[in-house]
C-alpha cells in the first residue's frame, strides 16, 4: 500500500492563485477542507473569503465567451483542450487580460469565415462528395444572399440533419435501394419510391449546401483584410480554458484560511511526489512560503490511494467498494474475499452440472471482454462482461461441492455424495441435503463458525496495524468463545441438552463460554470504561449467536436449491441417475429457471453474508479514495 | 377434522402466506427503487438486494411447502397432522414479520442511500436483519416437519 503524507502549507497572499494553480496542472495533491476543525485554528486565522468579485467575473467571462461560440457557430466539446501557458500571476491578473484580448478580438468580422467552416464541416459529416452532387449552382444575383440569410439556412439545416439523422440513414437507404429499384413488385416499388425521396432530399441538401459554401466563398473574396479564423477559434478556446481554470481555483480556495497576509492550507500528497509538490509550491511562490510534511496521525481519516483491481479479481472488487472501501491502514480483505465468497456460493449451488454451466458461461465472457467483441452500453450486459471470472471461480465451487453432496442437475442419482471428513458430529459431504438435512445444518454452523473467526483474524491484524494494542486481545477472545461455544454445543449433543450444560458441563461452559466473555469485558472495560464495556460484551454475546444462526441459511438455500432441481427431475421421470430422453427439454427448461431466479437469490445472500456477518467484524467500509485536484480535464 | 385436510391447510399457509409478505415487500421497495432509479440509476445495483432479499421470503415458503408435500402419504395420525400446520403457521408468521420489516427499512434505505450513499454500508442492517427473521422461523418449522 503506498503511503501519504500531510502538507502544511504558508504561502504570502499574492503567490497562492499561482501555487494552486500549479498544485492543479501537476494533479497530484488533494486539499484537505480545513475549516472543518475550528478547534485547531480558530484563535490564529479566519477562513479564506474568496471575493464575489472574482466569481462573478468568471462567470460573466464565460458567458461572453459562450455567447461568441454561439455567434461563430463553434461547438466548444468537439475541440481538443489547448496546452495552457503557465503563469505566476494572481488570478485578477490572469482574468483582466482575458477580457483585454477578449474585447479586441474582431468577432463580428470573422463571421463570413466561421459559417464556411462550419459549412465545410457538415458537408464532411454528412459524407457528401462535392464531385458527385449536379453542379448546376452558379450564383445569380437574385440567388445571391446576405450573410444573414445563409446563417438562417445553415441553422435550418443544422435542425433538419438532427430531427431526421440523416447522417446515419443515407448510406443504409442507399443499400436497400440499389436492391429494391429493379424489382418490380409493389412492394419494391414503394419502398423504392421511398428510398429515391429520401436520396432526393439528400442530394438537394448536398446541392444547398455546396451552394451556400460558393457564396460563403464569394462574400469572403470581397474582403479587403483578410482574418485568420482558425486561429481565432483557438484563441477563443484557449481563453475559455483560461477561463474555466480560474473559476476552479476559486472555489478550491474556500477550503483554505489566512491571517492578514498570507494564506493557510492543508493536502494529502502520494509518498512519492511529496518531494515534487514540496519544490513546485517553492517555485511558484518564489520562496515566500513555509511547508511542513507530516505523517497523518494513526486514527486520522487518510483518503486512500486506490490500487487497480487486477481484472481477475475486478468483480469481486466492484462487490467490495459497494459495501465501502476499507478504512485508511486497514487490511484489504479483497483477496480472501475472492476466495470465500466462491465458497459459500458453492455450498449453496451446488451442482456438477450447472456448475459447469457457469464455468463455460465464464470462460465465453471473459473470452469476449479480453477481446473486446462486445461493445455494449447496458448496465446489465456490463455487469456480465465484468463478472466474467467470477462466473468461473463459482462454477469450479459449484462443482466441488456438487460432488460432495452428490448432485448433477439436481439429486438425480448419478454421483454418489463423496465424504471428505468427520469432524465430531460434523460431516463434510458424503450426505444428501435433502436426505439428512440436520447434517446439513452442522455443516452450515461450522462453515459459519469458521468463516466469521476468519474475519475474527483479520480484525487483530488491523488492531495490530492501527497500534490499538488494547483491543488487540478482543478478536482473539472472541474466536475462544466462538469456537467455545460451537464445541459445547457438539460435545452435549445440541441444543435440546441445554440443561446438562448447567448441571455436568458447568465445568466447561465457564472455560469456553463465561471466561472468554469475561475477558473481553475486563478488556473492553479497560480500554473504553464499564459502561461502554458493559454494551460491547452483550453485543458481543448477542452477535456470536445470530451471526452464526445466519449461517443456517447456508442449508436453507441449498435445500430450496435441490428441491427446486428435484421438481423438474420428478416431473422428467429420472430415476436412479438414468435420464430418459424427454426429460431432457424439462430439464433445460428447470435449469434455466433454477440458474436465474435461484441463482441471483443464492449470490444476494452470499454477498449478504460478507457484508453483514463478515464485514462487521472488521471491515468499517469508510475509506476515502485519494482524489487529486485537477483544474483541466 | 380429517388429519389429511388439516395437513392441506398447513401446506396452503406455509405457500401462500410467505408469498403475500414477498409481494408486499416487492411492492413496497421496488416503487421506491424505481424512483430512485430515474435520479441515481448507478445505485440501482446496490439497492437490488432489498427486492432480492423480499423474493426469498416466498422461496422459504415454498421450501417448507415441498418438504410437506414430500411428507404427506406419511401423515395419518392426528398429531402429525397438527405438527404440518403448525409448521406452516410459523413459516407464515416469521415471514409477514420479515416482510414488513423489509418493506419499511428497505424502502427508507433506498431514500437515504439516495440522498447520501456513503450511509448504504450503515442502513442496509435493518434489511438484513429483518430478513434474518425468516431465517429463524424457517429453521423451527423445518425442525418441526422433521419429527413428522
Amino acid at each position: 500500500m503506498l503511503e501519504i503524507q500531510k502538507l502544511k502549507v504558508l504561502v504570502h497572499e499574492d503567490y497562492i492563485d499561482a501555487t494552486v494553480r500549479v498544485l492543479g496542472h501537476a494533479k497530484i495533491v488533494q486539499f484537505i477542507d480545513v475549516k472543518e476543525n475550528p478547534e485547531y485554528w480558530k484563535d490564529y486565522l479566519v477562513p479564506y473569503e474568496t471575493s464575489t468579485e472574482t466569481r462573478s467575473r468568471c462567470n460573466k467571462l464565460l458567458t461572453r465567451l459562450e455567447k461568441a461560440f454561439e455567434t461563430l457557430h463553434i461547438k466548444p466539446d468537439l475541440f481538443s483542450v489547448p496546452q495552457i501557458p503557465f503563469t505566476t500571476d494572481t488570478s485578477q491578473k490572469v482574468l483582466a487580460e482575458v477580457e483585454q484580448r477578449l474585447s479586441e478580438l474582431p468577432i463580428e468580422e470573422v463571421k463570413i469565415y466561421a459559417l464556411a467552416s462550419r459549412i465545410d464541416q457538415i458537408i464532411k459529416d454528412l459524407g457528401i462528395k462535392p464531385e458527385q452532387v449536379e453542379n448546376g449552382a452558379s450564383l445569380t444575383p437574385s440567388e445571391e444572399m446576405a450573410l444573414d440569410q445563409i446563417e438562417f439556412e445553415l441553422i435550418e439545416l443544422d435542425k433538419t440533419i438532427e430531427t431526421t439523422g440523416l447522417s446515419d440513414h443515407h448510406i443504409l437507404v442507399e443499400r436497400i435501394a440499389a436492391k429494391h429499384l429493379k424489382d418490380f413488385n409493389e412492394i419494391g416499388q414503394k419502398f423504392a419510391e421511398l428510398s429515391k425521396f429520401v436520396i432526393d432530399s439528400e442530394r438537394y441538401f448536398g446541392k444547398r449546401l455546396l451552394t451556400l459554401k460558393k457564396t460563403a466563398e464569394s462574400i469572403a473574396s470581397t474582403i479587403v483584410n483578410k482574418l485568420d479564423f482558425e486561429n481565432i477559434r483557438y484563441e477563443l478556446l484557449l481563453m475559455w480554458t483560461v477561463v474555466k481554470e480560474e473559476k476552479r481555483i476559486t472555489e478550491e480556495k474556500q477550503k483554505f484560511l489566512r491571517s492578514s497576509k498570507t494564506v493557510f492550507f492543508e493536502a494529502w500528497v502520494p509518498d512519492t511526489f511529496a518531494e515534487d509538490a514540496i519544490n513546485r509550491i517553492k517555485q511558484a511562490s518564489e520562496g515566500n512560503c513555509m511547508i511542513s510534511d507530516e505523517l497523518p496521525s494513526l486514527d486520522e481519516k487518510v483518503p486512500i490511494i486506490t490500487q487497480k483491481c487486477p481484472s481477475y479479481l475486478q468483480a469481486f472488487g466492484k462487490l467490495e467498494c459497494a459495501y465501502g472501501r476499507p478504512g485508511s491502514g486497514d487490511i484489504d480483505p479483497l483477496r480472501i474475499f475472492a476466495i470465500t465468497f466462491p465458497i459459500l456460493f458453492g455450498i449453496m449451488f451446488a451442482d456438477v452440472g450447472q456448475g459447469a454451466i457457469f464455468v463455460i458461461l465464464g470462460i465465453a465472457l471473459t473470452y469476449l471482454r479480453k477481446k473486446g467483441k462486445i461493445q455494449s452500453q447496458s448496465d446489465i450486459i456490463n455487469y456480465l462482461l465484468i463478472s466474467g471470472e467470477m462466473l468461473v471461480y463459482i462454477g469450479f465451487s459449484a462443482i466441488f461441492f456438487g460432488f460432495i453432496f452428490g448432485e448433477f442437475f439436481g439429486p438425480s442419482g448419478l454421483i454418489h455424495p463423496i465424504t471428505l471428513a468427520t469432524i465430531g458430529p460434523f460431516q463434510i459431504g458424503g450426505f444428501e441435503p435433502t436426505q439428512e438435512p440436520m447434517k446439513m445444518l452442522r455443516f452450515a454452523i461450522l462453515v459459519g463458525v469458521i468463516h466469521i473467526s476468519i474475519g475474527l483474524v483479520l480484525r487483530f491484524v488491523n488492531e495490530i496495524r492501527h497500534k490499538h494494542y488494547k483491543f488487540a486481545p478482543i478478536p482473539v477472545c472472541w474466536i475462544w468463545l466462538i469456537f467455545g461455544s460451537i464445541f459445547m454445543w457438539a460435545y452435549w449433543g445440541g441444543i435440546s441438552n441445554i440443561s446438562l450444560w448447567f448441571s455436568e458441563g458447568v465445568a466447561m461452559l465457564s472455560a469456553l463460554i463465561i471466561l472468554p466473555l469475561l475477558l473481553i469485558f475486563i478488556f473492553s472495560a479497560r480500554a473504553e470504561g464499564f459502561m461502554v464495556g458493559v454494551g460491547f460484551t452483550v453485543e458481543v454475546f448477542a452477535e456470536t449467536l445470530s451471526h452464526s444462526m445466519s449461517y443456517s441459511r447456508l442449508m436453507a438455500l441449498g435445500l430450496i436449491h435441490s428441491a427446486m432441481n428435484y421438481l423438474f427431475l420428478v416431473l422428467g421421470g429420472v430415476e436412479n441417475g438414468v435420464f430418459p430422453l424427454t426429460s431432457i427439454p424439462l430439464i433445460v427448461v428447470g435449469t434455466i429457471l433454477v440458474m436465474i431466479i435461484e441463482g441471483l437469490v443464492v449470490f444476494v445472500h452470499t454477498l449478504r453474508l460478507h457484508w453483514v456477518e463478515w464485514f462487521s467484524t472488521f471491515h468499517s467500509g469508510e475509506g476515502i479514495p485519494f482524489k487529486p485536484f485537477e483544474t483541466t480535464k | 377434522m380429517d388429519p389429511s385436510l388439516l395437513s392441506l391447510i398447513g401446506l396452503a399457509i406455509s405457500i401462500g402466506i410467505p408469498i403475500l409478505s414477498a409481494a408486499v415487500s416487492i411492492i413496497i421497495c421496488g416503487t421506491a427503487l424505481a424512483g430512485v432509479g430515474t435520479e441515481k440509476p448507478e445505485l440501482l445495483s446496490r439497492l437490488i438486494i432489498t427486492v432480492v432479499l423480499g423474493e426469498a421470503l416466498a422461496i422459504y415458503g415454498l421450501l417448507i411447502a415441498f418438504m410437506l408435500i414430500g411428507k404427506l402419504p406419511d401423515i395419518t395420525t392426528m398429531e402429525a397432522a397438527n405438527q404440518a400446520l403448525i409448521a406452516g403457521v410459523v413459516i407464515s408468521v416469521a415471514t409477514v414479520a420479515a416482510g414488513a420489516g423489509i418493506s419499511y427499512s428497505g424502502s427508507s434505505l433506498i431514500a437515504a442511500t439516495a440522498e447520501k450513499p456513503e450511509t448504504f454500508s450503515s442502513n442496509v442492517i435493518g434489511v438484513v436483519l429483518s430478513e434474518a427473521l425468516a431465517i429463524y422461523g424457517l429453521l423451527i418449522s423445518f425442525m418441526i416437519i422433521g419429527q413428522i
